[in-house]
């Protein structure tokens, strides 16, 4: 599962330059063999790395987000998309919100 | 002494009518996929519990092998043959068929050999008519009525439970299904141990773990541990026998809360390397994302 946050500043029209910031996080297992080696076969994965999220708890993700001095309107969204199997995914869900600043 | 065998035989009769056809032969091997399959015929469930039937229909568990099949592929053809260096046998091919087609259980040595040359087949030759043909035989094989209702049923503790009765049909209720079958209630079936038999990590009868996932636990250790009470059914069985889990959209949304904060400030001038006028206060925003996991187990996994 990943955790997609981005800052656009939709003063911009050229998609790519919009993009003011991104970061990501994953939460997976890595399965690993009585040498320690990353493996994928049920038969090979003896204990596994936890970096899921855990049950009954909330998970808080913090960034701190510096613009340029010039940013007046910044849309920030955050995504959660979940990994069916292999390269399938689906979003479980998008948010979006718009700031402003007032500019000296 | 007459009517005492009349008798015998007139009660044996009855129990062969009444009881599914399916169950009359377990003691023996399977040779073929459709004798294994007619063995455990679970034809007859679907003529009354049509809408559970529709269910299933839809569910993994109806795909639990042909779904797999380059996972069970890698098993046999790098974990069994090249890692291990080992003979294929029924008795490592139960490692993933235990739980993906418990019915294997009466397959035939040479039968549980064939269906992993099919599993090869069917991986290796995927879109060809020989790696289709294949598949289309594998399909036969799944979580059916019967690995639940009967095979799988008081496994958790035989102990306590004693040995399965061939032919009887174990529900969480044991409600009478009239002349169409006996039931024992099984209050096994309604307890997260059952399906922790297959959800978790399985140990093989020579002691070898295999661990396809782990959802037991996470929810033995993590869930259970921090108080959690809900059992696997009380979640997954929300659409009853289609038993959704991580392929299912709506059961994720149901398992994850998301929330999203945000905090504008204007940061310090000066403090901020690259901005365009260091003079300036520069626009800045604490982004906080809450993820709430309101599963009984980890995400992801599975």
């Amino acid at each position: 599962m990943v955790l997609d946050v981005t800052a656009r500043n939709l003063a911009e029209s050229d998609p790519e330059k919009q993009v003011l910031f991104s970061d990501q996080k994953k939460y997976f297992e890595i399965g690993r063999d009585m040498e320690g080696r990353m493996r994928y076969g049920a038969w090979q994965i003896k204990e596994i790395v936890d970096l899921t999220l855990q049950p009954m708890e909330t998970q808080k993700e913090q960034f701190l987000i510096n613009f340029d001095t010039d940013v007046e309107n910044v849309e920030i969204e955050a995504v959660l998309t979940y990994f069916v199997s292999g390269k399938k995914k689906d979003v479980v869900y998008s948010i979006k919100e718009n700031i402003a600043f007032d500019i000296d | 002494m007459r009517k005492i065998r009349l008798l015998i035989l007139l009660f044996v009769g009855a129990a062969l009518m009444w009881g599914p056809v399916s169950l009359q032969a377990m003691d023996k091997e399977a040779n073929t996929i459709d004798e294994l399959v007619s063995m455990f015929d679970e034809s007859s469930c679907m003529e009354c519990h049509e809408e559970i039937h529709n269910q299933w229909s839809q569910s993994w568990h109806a795909q639990s092998v042909v779904s797999s099949l380059g996972s069970i592929h890698n098993f046999i053809e790098i974990g069994i043959k090249k890692e291990w260096n080992t003979e294929v046998t029924r008795g490592q091919l139960l490692k993933c068929l235990d739980c993906h087609a418990p019915v294997i259980n009466y397959a035939s040595e040479k039968l549980a050999v064939e269906i992993a040359d099919m599993i090869v087949t069917a991986t290796k030759e995927k879109g060809k008519p020989a790696g289709e043909s294949a598949k289309k035989e594998l399909a036969k094989l799944n979580v059916g009525c019967l690995s639940c209702h009967n095979l799988k049923a008081l496994a958790v503790a035989p102990g306590w439970n004693g040995p399965r009765e061939e032919g009887m049909i174990y529900g969480p209720h044991g409600e009478d299904a009239g002349d169409a079958h006996e039931t024992l209630e099984s209050i096994d079936m309604t307890r997260s141990a059952f399906c922790m038999q297959c959800h978790g990590i399985y140990t093989a009868a020579d002691g070898e773990t295999i661990q396809c996932n782990t959802l037991s636990g996470s929810y033995q250790n993590a869930y259970v541990a921090k108080g959690g009470s809900k059992t696997c059914q009380e979640c997954h069985m929300d659409k009853g026998h289609m038993f959704p889990g991580g392929r299912d959209l709506d059961t994720v949304k149901q398992g994850l809360g998301f929330d999203l904060q945000i905090n504008p400030y204007r940061h310090l001038p000066g403090q901020i390397k690259d901005v365009k006028d260091a003079k300036k206060w520069v626009p800045s925003a604490v982004v906080t994302v809450l993820i709430e996991n309101r599963a009984g187990h980890r995400i992801p996994d599975g």
